[in-house]
């Protein structure tokens, strides 16, 4: 089942939330779309879901038109960010609820949905958990339940909004996996929204960028990570330094690419900074202000002549071969930087 | 009046459990058995307090009560307490009690879903209007609701034809109850439908719900524990109630008059003993009724585990 998405846009009073979105979901992808909050993100896939009506524009469930079809009748699985759980039913029977309210001639036999249940239960890995009630689970537990819920009625497209974005870091990352592999077995079309770059890059197909409304950038995360299409994907994805040609001249200008004009921004991230005991002429002089070991790499601040901060990033053998001290003095370069012209802001 | 919805159960349920986990509380566990680990301070003097206050309060009057009860002997007591006049009182009260809480607990939720769920012109003014039963004296009530229902009034003056008698009758009874009643069933309904996430209607609605199907298996539910309580709410003010019926009631002897009337009637005619007597049976009906309720509540919110 592939979504198409056609010139969506959507207003809150003065608040453009979506302007003229375009967006194709292939079949069976599992899409991300990434942004900062207030992007819109959540209200494009509340759109898709039909929880919401676009204030212009299509969606195409597979090439038919559901744009003023009722959520009921889309067939959407739909996952909650705090899992809205239905409080007073046991596991089972919030699993069991979209197969219990339907119309009485295709609704199935009790021993059909006991068992249908249960499959999706052990699907989810918590069959045993069928008896409690929602407050008995830990967060992680209730999303997966909400998950199986979803999928209980066999929707043509599941969506989540930021599934993960109540649960603490070691269990998010457990879900991501999980939820990876889980969409290879079932392999439903799916849309997840998410403000974490790492996740989406882990866990996507394609990562979708938004920002103020707009689509930055449609790509597999190796796109959109190592080719960003604008600066403002470039700075959502990492850290990032900037330098700009006006102030730090040949710098900028990376292998044998010219600089477009003499206002240009170049883009660097910290680990793609080399640093160097001697100078050349595309170096600059800095000065180690502190440096820090986070897990397995080593960060390091530095502080150009004229003040402005630029950050390196090594890894623990790279570091080890040169341990560099807080107040050295050191020559950087980039090994690789996009270059931007100037008139943008953020 | 939210916290009447019952907070506290989930706390007793979770501090066991907390228990376990903390190395040192099996050593100690002997003489924490009464007194659960907390990190509130002040527990021993809110309690001392908690118990010395209800006991000046609410247990001290009614211990006279039935003291003075006491001064009758058991056969005595007992012709009083069963005598046929009271018996229909008894009836009377409960029976049109028990049946203005089961309209309210309709009717106030439907106002509550009202007031919670549409915007509409007034609606502040509705708001307050719920909690006018609340402030007007009773009185003023019944001689208003007996105006409107007497044969000449207002409604009286339509329904009389029709064969159906209000005023002067038990069902003037059930009208003036239902009528004090309303605001506790709608001020308890009314911040937990305000609290249910619209999450899981839309939740619902995705799964395949139909509108109704939501409101029967997912809302509905949900507001069971505020309705039981104000359910009992409603149905206790009205067994005590006093007056508003009696301008409505007409106070007819084994069709329209109610225990509290009864009890007034025996302090008049100085037979305190007699008023007390038919005063303590009331009291251990009301208790064992309400005491019922909430024991059906603590299993609801038991069963359902805790909130959140």
């Amino acid at each position: 089942m592939s979504i198409e998405i056609q010139s969506i846009a959507k207003h809150f009073g003065a608040f453009t939330a979506l302007d003229n979105v375009n967006l194709k979901v292939e079949t069976g992808e599992l899409l991300a779309l990434l942004g900062p909050s207030g992007c819109g993100k959540t209200t494009l896939l509340r759109i898709i879901a039909g929880l919401e009506t676009p204030d212009a524009g299509q969606i195409h469930f597979h090439g038919e038109d559901t744009t003023d079809r009722h959520v009921r009748e889309r067939q959407v699985g739909f996952v909650f960010q705090h899992y809205a759980l239905f409080r007073h039913m046991t596991v089972f029977e919030n699993v069991a609820f979209g197969l219990r309210v339907r119309p009485k001639h295709t609704r199935p036999s009790d021993k059909e949905i006991k068992r249908r249940v249960h499959e999706l239960l052990n699907l989810v890995q918590l069959d045993w958990l069928a008896d409690r009630y929602p407050a008995q689970l830990s967060g992680g537990q209730r999303q997966r339940i909400a998950l199986a819920r979803a999928l209980a009625v066999e929707p043509k497209v599941l969506l989540l909004d930021e599934p993960f974005g109540a649960l603490d870091t070691k269990v998010r990352k457990e879900l991501r996996r999980w939820l990876k592999r889980l969409h290879e077995e079932v392999n439903v079309t799916s849309v997840f929204v998410t403000h974490d770059q790492e996740e989406a890059l882990e866990v996507a197909d394609r990562v979708v960028v938004m920002n103020k409304g707009r689509i930055e950038q449609v790509g597999t995360p190796e796109q959109v990570y190592d080719t960003p299409a604008t600066p403002f994907v470039y700075q959502f994805l990492g850290d990032v330094n900037l330098f700009h040609s006006r102030v730090h001249g040949s710098f900028t200008q990376v292998g044998e690419h010219p600089i477009p004009n003499d206002s240009a921004v170049a883009y660097v991230r910290p680990h793609d900074i080399e640093i160097l005991r001697e100078p050349n002429q595309q170096t600059l002089v800095a000065a180690v202000d502190h440096v820090r070991t986070i897990g397995s790499t080593v960060r390091l601040e530095l502080r150009l002549e004229n003040g402005d901060p630029v950050e390196a990033e090594l890894s623990r053998d790279a570091f080890a071969l040169n341990r560099y001290t807080s107040g050295e003095r050191v020559y950087i370069r980039p090994r690789t930087a996009r270059v931007f012209a100037e008139d943008f802001t953020i | 009046m939210a916290e009447l919805t019952n907070p506290v159960p989930d706390a007793a349920l979770r501090l066991p459990m907390q228990r376990v986990d903390h190395p040192s509380a099996p050593s100690r566990a002997g003489m924490m058995q009464f007194k659960q680990a907390s990190v509130l301070p002040g527990f021993n003097l809110a309690l001392g307090y908690t118990v010395v206050y209800l006991s000046l309060i609410v247990l001290l009057p009614l211990s006279a009560l039935v003291l003075k009860t006491t001064s009758l002997s058991w056969s005595a007591f007992w012709q009083v307490v069963t005598a046929d006049q009271v018996m229909a009182a008894y009836r009377l009260t409960f029976g049109a009690s028990l049946l203005a809480a089961v309209i309210n607990l309709f009717a106030g939720l439907l106002v509550a879903w009202v007031l919670v769920r549409y915007e509409f012109v007034g609606k502040r003014l509705i708001d307050a209007l719920v909690d006018l039963p609340f402030a007007l004296p009773t009185a003023v009530a019944g001689i208003a609701l007996t105006t409107l229902y007497a044969p000449n009034g207002l409604i009286g003056e339509w329904l009389v034809p029709l064969g159906i008698q209000v005023a002067f009758k038990p069902l003037g009874i059930v009208v003036a109850l239902t009528f004090i009643g309303l605001p506790f069933v709608v001020r308890t309904v009314q911040p937990v439908l305000q609290d249910l996430e619209a999450e899981l209607e839309e939740a619902a609605a995705c799964l395949g719900a139909s509108r109704w199907q939501t409101f029967r298996k997912v809302i509905f539910p949900a507001t069971v524990p505020a309705l039981l309580t104000g359910f009992t709410l409603a149905f206790a003010r009205a067994v005590g109630e006093y007056g508003s019926v009696i301008f409505i009631a007409g106070n007819i002897p084994f069709e329209s008059e109610i225990v509290p009337l009864l009890i007034i009637g025996k302090l008049e005619q100085y037979d305190y003993a007699g008023a007390t007597a038919i005063a303590t049976v009331m009291l251990v009906i009301s208790f064992g009724l309400i005491f019922l309720i909430n024991l059906i509540q603590w299993w609801h919110t038991r069963r359902h585990g805790m909130r959140k």
